[in-house]
């Protein structure tokens, strides 16, 4: 026992180093005024907190990440789930849709940023063209405020539907054939046998599927950086989110005191939402018990 | 004897002496190596050329490294006063200031000094660079927008030459744009910045507010600042693009804009810096275009903003003459021809024969030799600009299409809370003075 703490160290060490500290780190800076450069640090206590309060950009930002976060973890999951339990099934084609589906995940932010940004397009974009092909009139998914938003769920969805997708083909595959044959023998019908063995059996998968994507999605910046630059592009409010807020706080305005109190509440929101999924599916196995 | 040996030997041991120590400076020269960051992509065949030159001259080896702006910012921020960073670096004043009052950036030595102040920069260039008395740094960019314009598109309109006043600007754009059959602007007649995220929206505003007679930001002669646009010139200019957009409909967020756009000929007039002459050379050299001021607002002056981009030495190099060395040899009357020859930008001295790029370019004219009696206005050498501009950045892009707007008395309160907000940010940073 003792040798596997000892062999665990160097990888709690390294841990410790790389996300422990910079965490903590993160909390002590929120408490000065630190523009990054300058050797100057004052102790400010709580007024970037109070401030954060005031501050229209971080609410509209907690507002929007909001938005987007349940958007798009509510549509990634519910859309996976049903692709999941369609290619579980033997099929010749099921394999090859499986890698379709997964291709973005594997692709990087940044191109797929940048691809989505042509598709995107008002006059060139091919989600228009396939609109005009229906007699459709094109639509300003960047450039109008109110529409701009709907198109980052868009491209998130699709970004992590491969990704949730497997995690529930491996939960399905995993569920014994005995219960399902089981059941197929007592009359049940194939929604009765989803709804009654196969899903909650998969609880724990969604759990897991729902926080690592809370997770993610409290975390999206790329796709905004890339889809808020240059002039042909998303109106910067429109789309602001807390990573890009920070960013912003941080980066361009060297507020690094600031931007950190901005870190520390969205640390907060992030571990508060985990907190509450897990207790939720720990009452629903006490219930099940 | 012993004397005449020992003359000659005094004379052998001083030519020893100096061949080694010529050779030893060589040698030394040689070993050295400088690293140059530059957050300007289309500076780097620049930099590689003028660091060939000095390497063949001096022996000082020159290692380049290139990211975009925002990226090179983060990069110096973090670097800089922690000693990592490169000997040598070019960077807007914003940011340059910041490390001159971090104590990152020292005052020039006498020979940068002496160069920067013995004539060959503009007054405003000197004044631009010099903190408490002090100068730091060198100018390297000398950049002001002008205005664009498609010969062609104007000769098919019907229209003379370029407009003079923004009021004739907005008449000729009406002319100018064109839409499809179903209504569809497929041409603007004037592009404007109307989307996206940061300062560069401001910027671009002020492109408009300055010659209507407000500013951002005013100086109170005391050292501080208040905002200067909650005024009857802050009004004028947010209309201006409110009509520009929705009544006039000479320009469309949905369009294509900036540099891309005139260079594909999406656009008939476009506000910007020298640089748009490398991408039309480059992209579309048969594009017929002038270039002319910016125009005035009704009766008023012709006025444009200067930006410099300074070419700065880490003070924290171990490098600290061969940087200096090195930022002087970059800054030759040589090297600033070729600087615009090679990026498009234009160089920041002030006594270089341009005739030859203008014999080959004459649209250059307007950058490198302004019209007489356009005014400029200087961007404040402030840490807290940014912030500043983008802030107001944040909110003109919803502004610009709100049919509110159209409205005075919202357009009025609009900018009201945003000149608030300026205020706000500039008491923030002890900066405020009424």
């Amino acid at each position: 026992m003792l040798f596997c703490y000892v062999a665990l160290l160097p990888i709690v060490a390294l841990f410790f180093y790389v996300r422990i500290i910079p965490i903590g780190f993160s909390f002590l800076l929120s408490f000065y005024k630190w523009n990054l450069i300058s050797p100057r640090r004052p102790f400010v206590g709580w007024d970037n907190y109070l401030e954060l309060l005031e501050d229209e950009n971080f609410i509209l930002a907690l507002k929007n990440t909001t938005l987007y976060s349940f958007s798009t973890v509510l549509l990634a999951t519910a859309i996976a789930l049903p692709l999941a339990v369609f290619l579980s099934r033997k099929s010749r084609l099921s394999p090859f849709y499986q890698t379709i589906y997964f291709l973005p995940v594997i692709t990087p932010m940044v191109p797929v940023a940048i691809a989505w940004k042509w598709i995107y397009d008002y006059n060139y974009g091919i989600l228009n063209y396939g609109l005009s092909l229906v007699g459709l009139p094109s639509v300003a998914w960047l450039t109008d405020p109110s529409i701009a938003l709907w198109a980052l769920v868009i491209m998130g969805v699709w970004k992590v539907l491969g990704y949730n997708m497997v995690l529930f083909l491996v939960g399905i595959r995993n569920i014994p054939a005995e219960y399902l044959e089981a059941a197929s023998i007592d009359g049940a019908t194939d929604w009765q046998r989803f709804w009654r063995i196969s899903f909650p059996l998969l609880r724990p998968i969604l759990l897991y599927v729902i926080v690592t994507s809370t997770i993610n999605a409290f975390n999206v910046f790329t796709q905004v950086y890339v889809m808020t630059l240059g002039s042909q592009s998303a109106p910067g409010q429109a789309v602001r989110m807390l990573v890009f807020d920070i960013y912003t706080n941080g980066f361009q305005f060297f507020r690094m005191g600031y931007a950190s109190a901005e870190a520390v509440i969205l640390t907060l929101i992030v571990l508060g939402l985990t907190v509450i999924q897990f207790s939720l599916a720990r009452d629903d196995s006490a219930k099940g018990t | 004897m012993n004397h005449s040996i020992g003359r000659r030997g005094a004379l052998q041991l001083a030519a020893g002496a100096g061949i080694a120590t010529l050779g030893g400076r060589k040698a030394k020269a040689a070993d050295v190596t400088l690293s140059i960051w530059t957050g300007y992509p289309e500076l780097v065949k620049w930099y590689e050329a003028v660091g060939a030159e000095y390497t063949k001259a001096k022996g000082t080896k020159i290692t380049i490294l290139s990211t975009s702006l925002r990226e090179h910012e983060q990069k110096l921020a973090a670097a800089v006063p922690t000693g990592t960073g490169p000997d040598v670096f070019d960077v807007g004043q914003i940011l340059g200031i910041t490390f001159i009052e971090a104590g990152l950036i020292k005052a020039n030595p006498a020979a940068v000094d002496a160069h920067l102040k013995g004539g060959a920069y503009r007054k405003s260039s000197v004044e631009q660079f010099t903190t408490e008395g002090k100068t730091h740094g060198l100018p390297m960019l000398f950049s002001t927008p002008a205005m664009f314009w498609n010969r062609t598109m104007f000769k098919e309109a019907g229209l003379d030459g370029p407009p003079k006043t923004f009021q004739e600007k907005m008449a000729a754009a009406k002319k100018l744009t064109k839409f499809d059959a179903t209504g569809k602007m497929i041409r603007s007649g004037m592009s404007l910045r109307l989307s996206g995220q940061g300062s560069g929206i401001a910027e671009k505003f002020r492109f408009i507010l300055e010659p209507a007679g407000g500013t951002l930001i005013v100086p109170n002669g005391k050292g501080k600042f208040h905002q200067g646009y909650d005024n009857e010139a802050g009004r004028n200019a947010l209309k201006y693009y409110v009509d520009a957009v929705q009544t006039d409909k000479v320009d469309d967020p949905k369009v294509q804009h900036d540099a891309a756009a005139f260079v594909a000929g999406n656009t008939a007039m476009l506000m910007r810096e020298a640089w748009v002459i490398g991408e039309i050379k480059e992209k579309n050299p048969t594009l017929d275009y002038g270039v002319a001021p910016i125009p005035a607002w009704g009766s008023g002056p012709h006025k444009t903003l200067l930006q410099h981009n300074g070419l700065w030495v880490n003070g924290k190099s171990k490098n600290l003459d061969a940087a200096y060395d090195f930022q002087l040899f970059l800054s030759t009357k040589e090297a600033s021809v070729k600087l615009t020859q090679m990026s498009g930008w234009v160089a920041a001295r002030s006594d270089v024969d341009w005739s030859p790029l203008l014999k080959d370019i004459p649209q250059y004219k307007e950058f490198v030799a302004p019209t007489q009696g356009v005014q400029f206005y200087p961007e404040p050498v402030m840490a807290a600009w940014n912030e500043i501009e983008t802030r107001l950045a944040d909110r003109l892009p919803n502004a610009y299409i709100d049919p509110g707007m159209l409205d005075p008395a919202k357009l009025a309160a609009f900018i009201k809370a945003a000149a608030a907000q300026t205020d706000q940010i500039l008491k923030q940073n002890d900066l405020y003075g009424a």
